[in-house]
Order: structure tokens, then C-alpha cells, then sequence
């Protein structure tokens, strides 16, 4: 027979346990929601940048610049991996982890030197202890990088590209596609590849319009390209923090929800206890007065 | 052309003036003049220019409103302008009047003392000191 006082105590602590993964889980929806706001403020620039490339396309430019192509001999290649400072999320962390240490791993087959670059104290904890070597770590982005801060890393790293020091970077980080899914992936970012959707949106009149290029359409987009490699990185941070936030409130929920089942059960087993002790006792007092009736 | 999407666009006149950075849309408001810092010095932007597309500088935009005058510090980007529309793209803006003439200062020393031994060093070096350079004019121009 269970013990009803042991049960019960059990039950306080899972009903204390709920109210913190509930606390958290408010929290992480406001965070979210926060976040969501930022990185949404954020396409209205990224939206005008990809504009103003379709419109120097459209101005019968050939879109060429040295960070958009390939180079022929890579001799060295920068991972850098975005995850959180904390846990509780799921498997937010886990996820770019091992998707980091898979990309580590096949580019130190073929290239020389691979450094590697970690945000987030759960990836430093989790890359050592599988014994990576880290070159930088950063602990200060939390769930509002500001691009102020992001730029300082995207400006070494566009520096030591430029002067040929690094022949790739690959970005490790969890991609926000909606709430109810973040896709944790690599993206190259240097070479850049190609630019968003050169050419997307055409057909809107304010296309053919004749613009007037200061200092000249090839000068813009000598420019435009480290912008908008600046702008990616800096949207890799956001859909990061957004993930985080959207991963720890959907583990939160679930532990809420976990602990509701739980109370309910313990609950069940305590008043099932409860009930069978209160029986056993009234049986023997009936049992006591039968025998002193005799 | 010009006249034609003046008369369209606006009766008044007036310029819509948008400053949008990576983080968020600092400003959208009417303004009756705007001088932006294009890469090879200012330009003053009056309703009916022509469309445009243009690369900045360092330096400081000036949004002449009827209420008075705001200057902002902008760090490089792009100025579009279409149908009395500008569009401002840069990594950065700060209010002028927020600008520090001490922390620029730093700047510019900490430019200045970079060791560049190559063409690419150096044009990053000259990068550096120009974005100072330009900081420190504007702060000291408002500092009172």
C-alpha cells in the first residue's frame, strides 16, 4: 500500500515544478514575441537591399564581385556555430552541435585549417567536450543581437577574406521558418554565392524606370555585396535568438503539460490511498466491537 | 519626367524621407529638403529630382522639416530616390546630437594605429579613418 503522505508530497513538488516550467514558458512567449518583432523590423532592409540588387540587374549590370565567387584552392575554412547561452529548450542546442561537428568533421578532411567560432555557452560546453578546438568564443549575444555587434564579426571576417586569409565560412545555426518549425542548418556565407533574388519582382513599374547612378552602377555594387553579406549573417543571429525562444517555449509547454498528467495521477493514487486506508481503519473498529459483542 | 511625378505625386511638394537600418525603420516622415553625404561629398535632394540610386559616405544627413532641421550621422549605405521618395539603407544612424567627440577620437587613433603592410590593409585602414574622421566633424559641430 502506497503511502498517502509520500504521495501527496510527491505531488507538491511536480505542482512546484509546473509553476516554474509555466513561468518560463511565459516568459519565453513574451522573449518570442519580442525576438519576432526585431527580425521582422530587420526584412524591411533586407527587403530594400534585395530591391536595389534586381534594380541594378535590371540596369543591364553583370553581377560580379569577388565575394560572390568561388576560389579555386580552399586552404582555409571558418565554421562558425550559433547556439544559446542556456538550456531547457529542447533540442535547440543538440541539434547545431552535432550538425557543427558533421561539418567540422568533413571540412578537415579536405581543407588545412579549419577554425571554428562558437556563440553560445551550450556549443562552447558541448564542442570541447568532443574536442574541438575553438579560435573564438562569444557569450554576450543573447535573444537581441544588435547588428552593431554582429558587424564587428562580420567585418573580420570579410577582412581576412579580403586579404586571403580565409577561404570560406560556413555558418551553423537554426533557421526560423515558422513557429512550428526551425530547421537547423550550414550556410555558406562566404563565398556568398549569389545574391537573393537578383531579378525577383520584375514586373513592378518602378523597375523601368530610368535611375541615375551615383558614382556609377559597379561602384553600388562593389558596396552592395559586403552590405549584404553583413545583412545575412546578421539575419543568422536573429533566426537563431527567434528559435531559441520558440524551441524553450514549446519544451516548456510540454513540461507544463507533463506535470498537469502527473498531478492528475498522483492525485488519483493519493485519494485511491487515502480512501483504501480510511476503509481498512473503519473494518477494523467494526471488527473490534463484533468482538467485544461476543 | 521630374516635374511630371512632382505634380503626381504631391501637391505640396513634399519629400517622403525614409532612413531604414538592419535593426529597424529609424524614420519615416515628410520633409521639405534633404541633403544626403554621397561618397564624394553632399547632395541636396529637393521635391522632383530625379530617380536616382546613389552610394554614401560617411557623414551627416540633414532632413529639413517645417518644424526645423535633423541631422543624423550616417555610416555609408545607399540613398534611393524615386517619385519624391528617398530611401536611406546604412548599417548605422545616430542622431548627431548623441555622437561623443571622445569616443571618435579613440577611433581615429585606434584607425591610425593599424599596421597595414598591403593594398587591402590599407584600404581598410583608410576606411577606418575616414568613418572617424567624419564622426569626429559632426560631433564637434554639435557638441554645443
Amino acid at each position: 500500500m502506497a503511502n498517502p503522505r509520500a504521495l501527496d508530497r510527491r505531488r507538491k513538488a511536480v505542482r512546484n515544478i509546473r509553476k516554474i516550467t509555466r513561468t518560463m514558458e511565459l516568459i519565453a512567449t513574451a522573449r518570442f514575441k519580442k525576438a519576432m518583432d526585431r527580425a521582422s523590423a530587420a526584412t524591411a532592409y533586407t527587403r530594400r537591399i534585395t530591391e536595389l540588387v534586381a534594380k541594378l540587374a535590371n540596369a543591364g549590370l553583370e553581377v560580379s564581385h569577388p565575394l560572390l565567387e568561388q576560389r579555386e584552392e580552399i586552404k582555409s575554412a571558418q565554421v562558425l556555430v550559433l547556439a544559446g547561452n542556456r538550456g531547457f529548450c529542447g533540442g535547440f542546442n543538440g541539434n547545431v552541435n552535432r550538425l557543427a561537428l558533421n561539418r567540422i568533421g568533413e571540412l578537415r578532411e579536405e581543407i588545412p585549417a579549419v577554425r571554428v567560432d562558437v556563440s553560445g555557452k551550450r556549443a562552447i560546453t558541448g564542442l570541447t567536450s568532443r574536442e574541438v578546438e575553438l579560435a573564438e568564443t562569444y557569450t554576450h549575444f543573447e535573444d537581441k543581437p544588435t547588428f552593431a555587434e554582429v558587424e564587428l564579426i562580420a567585418t573580420r571576417y570579410l577582412e581576412a577574406y579580403q586579404t586571403g586569409e580565409l577561404d570560406r565560412l560556413d555558418v551553423v545555426y537554426t533557421r526560423f521558418d515558422s513557429i512550428a518549425r526551425q530547421t537547423p542548418m550550414v550556410e555558406t556565407l562566404l563565398p556568398l554565392g549569389s545574391l537573393d533574388a537578383a531579378g525577383e519582382g520584375e514586373a513592378d513599374a518602378d523597375h523601368n524606370l530610368d535611375y541615375e547612378f551615383l558614382p556609377s552602377a559597379e561602384s553600388i555594387l562593389e558596396e552592395v555585396v559586403p552590405t549584404s553579406f553583413k545583412v545575412r549573417l546578421f539575419k543568422c543571429f536573429l533566426d537563431s535568438a527567434v528559435s531559441e525562444q520558440v524551441a524553450r517555449m514549446i519544451a516548456m509547454k510540454g513540461a507544463t503539460e507533463n506535470a498537469d498528467g502527473l498531478i492528475k495521477s498522483l492525485s488519483m493514487a493519493y485519494n485511491r490511498a487515502r480512501q483504501s486506508r480510511i476503509t481498512s481503519e473503519i473494518l477494523e473498529v467494526i471488527g473490534g466491537v463484533e468482538a467485544l459483542k461476543q | 519626367m521630374a516635374e511630371q511625378s512632382q505634380t503626381e505625386r504631391s501637391g505640396s511638394g513634399a519629400l517622403q524621407c525614409v532612413v531604414v537600418t538592419p535593426e529597424t525603420t529609424l524614420l519615416d516622415e515628410t520633409a521639405s529638403f534633404v541633403a544626403v553625404p554621397l561618397f564624394d561629398g553632399e547632395l541636396g535632394i529637393a521635391p522632383g529630382h530625379t530617380p536616382m540610386l546613389g552610394r554614401l559616405g560617411y557623414g551627416q544627413l540633414r532632413i529639413r522639416q517645417d518644424a526645423g532641421e535633423q541631422a543624423f550621422y550616417v555610416d555609408g549605405g545607399f540613398v534611393e530616390v524615386v517619385n519624391n521618395s528617398i530611401s536611406v539603407l546604412t548599417n548605422r544612424a545616430v542622431p548627431a546630437s548623441d555622437l561623443d567627440v571622445e569616443v571618435a577620437e579613440e577611433q581615429l587613433a585606434a584607425a591610425r594605429a593599424r599596421t597595414a603592410n598591403s593594398p587591402e590593409l590599407l584600404d581598410i585602414r583608410a576606411k577606418l579613418e575616414l568613418q572617424a574622421r567624419a564622426q569626429l566633424r559632426i560631433a564637434k559641430k554639435h557638441e554645443a
